[in-house]
């Protein structure tokens, strides 16, 4: 059975990219279907208890894993609200010198002041503020100390919360519903406007026609929604028990904003926007870090905001460093430590601190599909690649040839990423730094994300232990149709109609997390799409 | 196992779940234990799993200072009073 609607945009993804996108949209006067895979989330669901939650907000459990040298665990959220759902909140402009080397690079001009008005248009939308010393808490307290006895630029973060009152678990569901994460930001407002928001909604194809998109074919979940229904919005599906069903939208736009993992996958399935041949290429990250200290005095690291400071005096290098904490749970899945050792740190919780560090990376990773899927939809590019060289080079290179074959098999993404010589060196060097930070803020012991034995000078690739928070640039934008995916209207070069929204469209790394880039620019989008001016 | 542990695993895709379940079955064992202790990465997989589905439980986490039940509650108090979503 298929079910039709018709629509002026049909947007992909509610994420940072698609809420924000859907909303302005609609409240433009477009008709706007916005398709979401996940489910949505209820505040009065979140235990402030992280395995738990891992399982419940994240895709595949935040297990999302790269492969190469260092493996890197990639978290992403699924459901409404996407990774805004469960991210630190962290907001930061693009900087001046990324947007330059993006107008250098990849002729994409982004008029100043146009972006200015997108960017306040958000953050007023979002609350962002900078958070108190008061509310930032102890932890970032000692990192404040160590970085002004070393006389190192620092400040408190900005962040899209209101009413926060530091419950410390913001990357596992707020229960405060303080974080203004888009599910309860822009998704309400796009309802208001009449858009109609479908949960469960696995999107196959996207449809184009002579050069033009014109409608999105779907897979709806057999999942019960009987609940989510009575929130006004349109169930995946009735109950458990029912066949999936079948959705076609046909809409002469569509916004695709899937996320910088899964957005060329499906532009890949669907035969699309693999001319210049940088479909699923380009892909950094962001890899990131962290260390632990053991302090004097308590600190109790989940007492406040957890990501609320930063120091950015070696940002010009491409390391920035920002506080990062959590409850017990958390901590003990994140400590460097084996055994007794591990043990002993767990007992002097209360004194312990967490700082991280987060590369601009210069390294380049591929995403491709997975094997058995690849090889069904035959003679796409991205997609052939995935059944023989991927697996064949990833094989060779992390020496586990059944385990990537596993993957592909179940039709998911491979994702491959190599850190570097370049990369490598910048967390050699910021992981001394970080060092450096904890001692002059008088830790006791400082224990290091590196094997026994290894001093940061010597860190290998494969010593890191690497967490990623910022996929970008698989379908990135360039003047030029030969070297990118998109126009610098997010246009998919050769396809009227088709836009992309997330993050897999920066041509480069930001070196600062992507959230408000992402919304800014598919702000922009969304009043080019409306053919008027952001409103100032 | 438990539940929070199992949810985990069973939210992973299927080659790190079976791989995960391997490691954690040997982990258990002084045997195994002592095996992993030589592959750093893998033995701090398994000691932060281990010890992290540990915490996960209020007892333990209420003697670090850590009270889930209270920061949940206050949440929907806030939420309720407040007129949050």
């Amino acid at each position: 059975m298929r079910e039709m609607l018709e629509a002026d945009v049909c947007v992909i993804g509610a994420g940072a990219g698609g809420a924000v996108a859907a909303a302005e949209l609609a409240e433009g006067g477009a008709r706007v279907v916005l398709l979401e895979q996940g489910p949505e989330h209820d505040a009065d669901d979140f235990t402030a208890r992280p395995l738990e939650m891992l399982g419940r907000l994240y895709r595949d459990g935040a297990q999302t894993t790269t492969l190469g040298t260092p493996p890197v665990l990639l978290p992403l959220g699924r459901g409404l609200g996407g990774t805004t759902l469960v991210n630190s909140g962290t907001c930061f402009r693009t900087p001046a010198r990324v947007l330059e080397r993006w107008r250098r690079e990849h002729g994409v001009e982004l008029d100043g002041a146009e972006l200015g008005r997108c960017f306040a248009r958000v953050e007023r939308a979002l609350s962002v503020a900078e958070v108190t010393p008061e509310l930032a808490g102890a932890n970032a307290a000692v990192a404040r100390r160590g970085a002004e006895r070393l006389g190192w630029s620092h400040g408190y973060l900005r962040r899209n919360a209101r009413g926060c009152v530091g419950s410390g678990v913001c990357a596992f569901g707020c229960p405060t519903s303080a974080k203004q994460h888009t599910g309860i930001t822009y998704l309400p407002r796009a309802r208001a406007a009449g858009a109609r928001v479908i949960t469960g909604a696995d999107v196959q194809r996207i449809l184009v026609e002579g050069g033009r998109a014109n409608g999105v074919q779907a897979r709806l979940a057999a999942t019960a929604a009987g609940a989510a229904a009575g929130r006004g919005h349109e169930a995946a599906s009735g109950r458990g028990d029912r066949p999936a069903r079948e959705l076609e939208v046909r809409a002469p736009r569509v916004v695709l904003a899937a996320g910088t993992i899964h957005t060329p996958l499906l532009l890949a399935r669907s035969g699309l926007a693999r001319a210049s041949g940088q479909l699923g290429r380009n892909l950094v990250l962001h890899p990131a870090t962290a260390a632990f200290a053991l302090m004097e005095e308590t600190v109790d690291m989940a007492r406040g905001v957890p990501q609320s400071f930063y120091v950015d005096e070696f940002a010009a290098e491409g390391v920035l460093f920002e506080s990062v904490a959590g409850p017990p749970s958390y901590v003990a899945l994140a400590l460097p430590l084996t055994g007794a050792r591990h043990a002993a740190a767990m007992s002097r919780y209360p004194r312990l601190a967490q700082f991280g560090l987060m590369v601009s990376d210069d390294s380049r990773g591929r995403v491709h599909l997975g094997g058995a899927r690849a090889a069904e939809l035959g003679g796409d590019r991205v997609g052939a690649l995935a059944g023989r060289s991927a697996n064949r080079v990833a094989g060779r290179r992390v020496g586990t040839r059944d385990r990537v074959r596993g993957v592909g098999r179940m039709g998911g993404p491979l994702i491959r990423y190599d850190l570097g010589e370049p990369d490598v060196a910048k967390f050699r060097a910021g992981l001394a730094r970080l060092r450096e930070l904890f001692e002059a803020a008088g830790a006791r012991e400082v224990y290091l994300p590196l094997p026994p034995g290894v001093s940061p000078e010597r860190a290998r690739a494969r010593d890191l232990k690497l967490m990623a928070f910022h996929p970008l640039g698989t379908a990135r934008a360039s003047a030029d149709p030969a070297r990118g995916v998109l126009d610098g209207d997010l246009r998919v070069h050769g396809v009227e109609g088709l836009h992309v929204a997330d993050g897999s469209v920066m041509p480069s790394s930001l070196g600062v997390n992507p959230q408000l880039t992402i919304m800014a620019l598919a702000t922009r989008l969304a009043y080019h799409l409306l053919e008027r001016p952001c409103p100032s | 196992m438990s539940r929070p542990l199992d949810g985990f695993l069973a939210a992973a895709p299927a080659p790190q779940r079976a791989g995960l379940r391997a490691l954690l079955a040997l982990a258990r064992r002084p045997r195994g234990a002592r095996l992993l202790a030589r592959f750093a990465p893998a033995a701090q997989l398994t000691t932060g799993l281990l010890a992290a589905a540990h915490f996960e439980a209020d007892a333990p986490a209420r003697a670090l200072g850590w009270d889930a039940e209270a920061v949940v509650a206050r949440g929907r108090a806030l939420r309720r009073a407040e007129g949050r979503p």
